[in-house]
Protein backbone atom coordinates (compact mmCIF):
# COMPACT_ATOMS: atom_id res chain seq x y z
CA UNK A 1 0.00 0.00 0.00
CA UNK A 2 2.75 2.34 1.27
CA UNK A 3 4.37 1.16 -2.20
CA UNK A 4 1.60 2.30 -4.60
CA UNK A 5 0.64 5.38 -2.85
CA UNK A 6 4.63 6.06 -3.91
CA UNK A 7 4.12 5.50 -7.27
CA UNK A 8 0.74 7.62 -7.31
CA UNK A 9 3.03 10.69 -5.94
CA UNK A 10 5.74 10.17 -7.69
CA UNK A 11 3.22 10.60 -10.84
CA UNK A 12 2.42 13.89 -9.60
CA UNK A 13 5.91 14.73 -9.31
CA UNK A 14 6.75 13.43 -12.70
CA UNK A 15 4.11 15.00 -14.34
CA UNK A 16 4.76 18.39 -13.03
CA UNK A 17 8.50 18.21 -13.21
CA UNK A 18 7.75 17.79 -16.95
CA UNK A 19 4.80 20.22 -17.22
CA UNK A 20 7.29 22.86 -15.40
CA UNK A 21 10.25 23.02 -17.96
CA UNK A 22 12.39 21.46 -15.67
CA UNK A 23 13.59 18.23 -17.82
CA UNK A 24 14.65 20.87 -20.09
CA UNK A 25 18.30 21.22 -20.13
CA UNK A 26 17.43 24.58 -21.17
CA UNK A 27 15.78 25.67 -18.99
CA UNK A 28 17.80 24.65 -16.40
CA UNK A 29 20.79 25.91 -17.54
CA UNK A 30 19.05 29.69 -18.53
CA UNK A 31 17.96 29.72 -14.60
CA UNK A 32 21.50 29.00 -13.54
CA UNK A 33 22.99 31.37 -15.87
CA UNK A 34 20.31 34.50 -14.51
CA UNK A 35 19.04 34.66 -17.75
CA UNK A 36 14.99 33.15 -16.81
CA UNK A 37 14.39 33.24 -12.86
CA UNK A 38 11.44 30.44 -13.29
CA UNK A 39 14.11 27.80 -11.56
CA UNK A 40 14.41 30.05 -8.77
CA UNK A 41 10.55 31.28 -7.76
CA UNK A 42 9.36 27.80 -8.91
CA UNK A 43 11.74 26.19 -6.25
CA UNK A 44 11.12 28.99 -3.85
CA UNK A 45 7.28 28.17 -4.23
CA UNK A 46 7.67 24.54 -3.57
CA UNK A 47 9.76 24.95 -0.56
CA UNK A 48 7.54 27.25 0.71
CA UNK A 49 4.57 25.39 0.33
CA UNK A 50 6.31 22.12 1.57
CA UNK A 51 7.60 24.19 4.55
CA UNK A 52 4.19 25.33 5.59
CA UNK A 53 2.81 21.48 4.89
CA UNK A 54 5.14 19.84 7.26
CA UNK A 55 4.63 22.74 9.89
CA UNK A 56 1.22 21.77 10.05
CA UNK A 57 1.57 18.25 10.29
CA UNK A 58 4.03 18.88 12.76
CA UNK A 59 1.60 21.05 15.10
CA UNK A 60 -0.75 18.76 14.44
CA UNK A 61 1.63 16.07 15.83
CA UNK A 62 -0.16 13.85 13.36
CA UNK A 63 0.52 10.01 12.37
CA UNK A 64 1.52 8.97 8.96
CA UNK A 65 -2.04 7.76 7.18
CA UNK A 66 -0.97 4.68 6.01
CA UNK A 67 1.67 2.91 8.30
CA UNK A 68 0.40 5.20 11.50
CA UNK A 69 3.43 5.62 12.85
CA UNK A 70 4.37 9.21 14.29
CA UNK A 71 5.07 11.82 12.26
CA UNK A 72 9.33 12.27 12.38
CA UNK A 73 10.71 14.60 9.87
CA UNK A 74 14.18 13.57 10.19
CA UNK A 75 16.83 17.21 10.97
CA UNK A 76 20.66 16.21 10.69
CA UNK A 77 23.26 18.37 11.56
CA UNK A 78 25.81 19.49 8.64
CA UNK A 79 28.80 17.63 8.26
CA UNK A 80 31.55 17.69 6.09
CA UNK A 81 30.00 15.28 3.61
CA UNK A 82 26.86 17.32 2.79
CA UNK A 83 29.41 20.44 1.65
CA UNK A 84 31.98 18.07 -0.68
CA UNK A 85 29.29 15.76 -2.18
CA UNK A 86 26.78 18.44 -2.77
CA UNK A 87 30.24 20.21 -4.22
CA UNK A 88 30.48 17.28 -6.62
CA UNK A 89 26.73 17.23 -7.26
CA UNK A 90 26.12 20.70 -8.23
CA UNK A 91 29.10 20.00 -10.54
CA UNK A 92 27.06 17.34 -12.42
CA UNK A 93 24.14 19.37 -12.13
CA UNK A 94 25.95 22.23 -14.03
CA UNK A 95 27.19 19.41 -17.04
CA UNK A 96 24.18 18.22 -17.41
CA UNK A 97 21.86 20.73 -16.81
CA UNK A 98 19.95 18.20 -15.08
CA UNK A 99 19.56 16.80 -11.73
CA UNK A 100 17.86 13.26 -10.40
CA UNK A 101 14.63 14.24 -11.03
CA UNK A 102 14.79 15.64 -14.27
CA UNK A 103 16.77 12.94 -15.55
CA UNK A 104 14.17 10.70 -15.01
CA UNK A 105 11.58 12.36 -16.17
CA UNK A 106 13.51 13.01 -19.62
CA UNK A 107 13.48 8.94 -19.65
CA UNK A 108 9.83 8.91 -19.46
CA UNK A 109 9.79 11.67 -22.03
CA UNK A 110 12.07 9.65 -24.54
CA UNK A 111 14.57 11.71 -24.39
CA UNK A 112 17.21 9.55 -24.33
CA UNK A 113 20.22 11.32 -23.74
CA UNK A 114 18.95 10.74 -20.11
CA UNK A 115 20.31 6.82 -20.50
CA UNK A 116 24.01 8.28 -20.62
CA UNK A 117 23.42 10.72 -17.87
CA UNK A 118 21.70 7.31 -16.04
CA UNK A 119 24.59 4.74 -16.65
CA UNK A 120 26.78 7.56 -14.72
CA UNK A 121 24.19 7.66 -11.88
CA UNK A 122 24.85 4.13 -11.33
CA UNK A 123 28.37 4.07 -11.69
CA UNK A 124 28.46 6.92 -9.47
CA UNK A 125 26.12 5.13 -6.74
CA UNK A 126 27.78 2.10 -7.25
CA UNK A 127 31.48 4.03 -6.24
CA UNK A 128 29.53 5.51 -3.54
CA UNK A 129 28.92 1.78 -2.23
CA UNK A 130 32.49 0.66 -2.78
CA UNK A 131 34.26 3.26 -0.91
CA UNK A 132 31.65 2.89 2.37
CA UNK A 133 32.46 -0.83 2.01
CA UNK A 134 36.06 -0.28 2.08
CA UNK A 135 35.61 2.67 4.70
CA UNK A 136 34.02 0.18 6.75
CA UNK A 137 36.24 -2.79 6.55
CA UNK A 138 39.21 -0.23 7.49
CA UNK A 139 37.44 -0.04 10.74
CA UNK A 140 36.38 3.75 10.72
CA UNK A 141 32.27 4.26 9.77
CA UNK A 142 32.62 7.48 7.36
CA UNK A 143 29.75 9.59 8.03
CA UNK A 144 28.17 9.20 4.51
CA UNK A 145 27.23 6.21 5.26
CA UNK A 146 25.49 7.18 9.23
CA UNK A 147 22.19 7.96 7.35
CA UNK A 148 20.45 6.91 4.22
CA UNK A 149 19.11 9.26 1.72
CA UNK B 1 -12.02 20.85 -28.94
CA UNK B 2 -11.27 19.74 -25.76
CA UNK B 3 -8.69 17.86 -26.42
CA UNK B 4 -6.83 21.08 -27.83
CA UNK B 5 -7.75 22.90 -25.06
CA UNK B 6 -5.73 19.98 -22.86
CA UNK B 7 -2.76 19.90 -24.74
CA UNK B 8 -1.97 23.87 -25.26
CA UNK B 9 -2.83 24.33 -21.40
CA UNK B 10 0.02 21.13 -20.85
CA UNK B 11 2.01 22.18 -23.51
CA UNK B 12 3.06 25.39 -22.25
CA UNK B 13 5.17 25.90 -19.13
CA UNK B 14 3.35 25.62 -16.00
CA UNK B 15 3.15 28.68 -14.00
CA UNK B 16 5.83 28.94 -11.17
CA UNK B 17 2.70 29.13 -8.78
CA UNK B 18 1.08 25.98 -9.64
CA UNK B 19 4.07 24.04 -10.36
CA UNK B 20 6.21 24.75 -7.64
CA UNK B 21 2.89 24.46 -4.90
CA UNK B 22 2.79 20.96 -6.44
CA UNK B 23 5.64 19.78 -5.80
CA UNK B 24 5.65 20.99 -2.33
CA UNK B 25 2.32 18.94 -1.66
CA UNK B 26 4.17 15.67 -2.97
CA UNK B 27 6.64 16.08 -0.70
CA UNK B 28 3.95 16.58 2.30
CA UNK B 29 2.06 13.80 1.12
CA UNK B 30 4.99 11.59 1.53
CA UNK B 31 5.85 12.82 4.98
CA UNK B 32 2.01 12.50 6.11
CA UNK B 33 1.28 9.06 4.30
CA UNK B 34 3.95 7.14 5.12
CA UNK B 35 6.11 9.50 7.24
CA UNK B 36 8.69 9.28 4.73
CA UNK B 37 11.67 12.02 2.90
CA UNK B 38 11.01 12.32 -0.94
CA UNK B 39 13.89 11.93 -2.82
CA UNK B 40 14.88 11.04 -6.11
CA UNK B 41 18.64 9.47 -5.69
CA UNK B 42 17.17 7.30 -3.11
CA UNK B 43 14.83 5.96 -5.59
CA UNK B 44 17.90 5.53 -8.53
CA UNK B 45 19.74 3.93 -5.19
CA UNK B 46 16.80 1.82 -4.32
CA UNK B 47 16.35 0.61 -8.02
CA UNK B 48 20.25 -0.42 -8.35
CA UNK B 49 20.27 -2.61 -5.25
CA UNK B 50 17.36 -5.04 -6.10
CA UNK B 51 18.59 -5.16 -9.45
CA UNK B 52 22.24 -6.40 -8.25
CA UNK B 53 20.47 -8.58 -5.58
CA UNK B 54 18.35 -9.72 -8.51
CA UNK B 55 15.47 -9.22 -6.83
CA UNK B 56 12.67 -7.03 -7.83
CA UNK B 57 10.81 -6.18 -4.43
CA UNK B 58 11.30 -2.17 -4.35
CA UNK B 59 11.00 -0.17 -1.47
CA UNK B 60 8.79 2.96 -1.61
CA UNK B 61 11.59 5.13 -3.00
CA UNK B 62 12.05 2.53 -6.23
CA UNK B 63 8.03 2.84 -6.87
CA UNK B 64 8.26 6.73 -6.53
CA UNK B 65 10.91 6.71 -9.32
CA UNK B 66 9.08 4.49 -11.69
CA UNK B 67 5.66 6.84 -10.61
CA UNK B 68 8.20 10.03 -11.80
CA UNK B 69 9.14 8.10 -14.55
CA UNK B 70 5.59 7.26 -15.58
CA UNK B 71 3.88 10.99 -14.80
CA UNK B 72 6.80 12.70 -17.33
CA UNK B 73 5.69 9.79 -20.02
CA UNK B 74 1.88 10.92 -19.35
CA UNK B 75 2.54 14.66 -19.99
CA UNK B 76 4.71 13.72 -23.35
CA UNK B 77 1.38 11.97 -24.46
CA UNK B 78 -1.07 15.20 -22.98
CA UNK B 79 1.40 17.65 -24.12
CA UNK B 80 1.74 16.00 -27.65
CA UNK B 81 4.84 18.51 -28.46
CA UNK B 82 7.30 17.80 -30.92
CA UNK B 83 10.58 15.87 -30.31
CA UNK B 84 13.95 17.87 -30.24
CA UNK B 85 16.60 15.05 -30.52
CA UNK B 86 19.22 17.45 -29.35
CA UNK B 87 20.19 18.25 -25.54
CA UNK B 88 21.01 21.85 -24.81
CA UNK B 89 23.99 23.64 -24.49
CA UNK B 90 25.95 20.11 -24.91
CA UNK B 91 24.59 19.50 -28.27
CA UNK B 92 25.34 22.46 -29.42
CA UNK B 93 28.85 22.57 -28.55
CA UNK B 94 30.32 19.09 -29.03
CA UNK B 95 29.31 15.79 -31.07
CA UNK B 96 27.48 12.93 -30.35
CA UNK B 97 29.93 10.87 -28.54
CA UNK B 98 31.33 13.74 -26.42
CA UNK B 99 27.65 14.79 -25.33
CA UNK B 100 27.20 11.37 -24.11
CA UNK B 101 30.70 11.20 -22.36
CA UNK B 102 30.32 14.73 -20.39
CA UNK B 103 26.90 12.99 -19.82
CA UNK B 104 27.91 9.84 -18.23
CA UNK B 105 30.68 12.07 -16.22
CA UNK B 106 28.02 14.37 -15.25
CA UNK B 107 25.96 11.24 -14.08
CA UNK B 108 28.98 10.01 -11.98
CA UNK B 109 29.32 12.76 -9.86
CA UNK B 110 25.40 13.38 -9.89
CA UNK B 111 25.19 9.45 -8.32
CA UNK B 112 28.70 9.95 -6.14
CA UNK B 113 28.09 13.35 -4.67
CA UNK B 114 24.35 13.28 -3.99
CA UNK B 115 24.36 10.31 -2.48
CA UNK B 116 27.28 11.11 -0.28
CA UNK B 117 25.40 14.38 0.45
CA UNK B 118 22.32 12.52 2.02
CA UNK B 119 20.12 13.96 -1.12
CA UNK B 120 19.70 16.06 -4.45
CA UNK B 121 17.24 18.65 -5.24
CA UNK B 122 14.71 16.92 -4.00
CA UNK B 123 15.80 15.02 -1.07
CA UNK B 124 18.17 17.85 0.88
CA UNK B 125 16.78 20.95 -1.62
CA UNK B 126 12.99 20.58 -1.17
CA UNK B 127 12.69 17.79 1.71
CA UNK B 128 15.37 18.35 3.79
CA UNK B 129 14.89 22.44 4.02
CA UNK B 130 11.18 21.71 4.15
CA UNK B 131 12.06 19.68 7.47
CA UNK B 132 13.94 22.36 8.74
CA UNK B 133 17.36 20.72 8.59
CA UNK B 134 20.23 22.09 8.95
CA UNK B 135 22.21 19.84 7.00
CA UNK B 136 19.73 20.23 3.99
CA UNK B 137 20.04 23.88 3.79
CA UNK B 138 24.00 23.91 4.10
CA UNK B 139 23.63 21.13 1.31
CA UNK B 140 21.45 23.49 -1.10
CA UNK B 141 23.41 26.45 -0.46
CA UNK B 142 26.53 24.37 -1.71
CA UNK B 143 25.40 23.02 -4.89
CA UNK B 144 23.20 26.04 -5.70
CA UNK B 145 26.74 28.34 -5.80
CA UNK B 146 28.45 25.05 -7.50
CA UNK B 147 25.85 24.40 -10.03
CA UNK B 148 25.78 28.53 -10.86
CA UNK B 149 29.03 28.83 -10.67
CA UNK B 150 29.98 25.49 -13.13
CA UNK B 151 27.85 26.87 -15.31
CA UNK B 152 29.28 30.28 -15.87
CA UNK B 153 32.32 29.02 -16.24
CA UNK B 154 31.47 26.33 -18.71
CA UNK B 155 29.84 29.54 -20.49
CA UNK B 156 33.19 31.20 -20.41
CA UNK B 157 35.29 27.83 -21.79
CA UNK B 158 33.39 27.03 -24.70
CA UNK B 159 31.20 30.40 -25.21
CA UNK B 160 27.97 28.36 -24.80
CA UNK B 161 25.63 30.92 -24.01
CA UNK B 162 22.71 28.45 -23.76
Amino acid sequence: MTRAAAALVGVVFGFTLAWSGMSSPDVIRAGLLFEDLYLFWFFFAAMATAFAGVQLLRRANARALLTRERITPETLRPEPRHVAGSALFGLGWAIAAACPGPVAAQLGQGVFWSLATIAGIVIGLKLHAARARTTAKAGTRPASVASSS
Amino acid sequence: MYLLVVRDTFASQAPWFAAGPLLGLCVVAVLALLNGRLGVVGGFSDVVDRVSDRSFRLGWKGTFLLGLVGGALLWAVVSAGPESSGYGWLTRTFSGPTVALFLLAAGVLIGFGAKTAGGCTAGNGLSGNAFGSRAALVATMTFMAVAVAASFVTKWIWGAAL
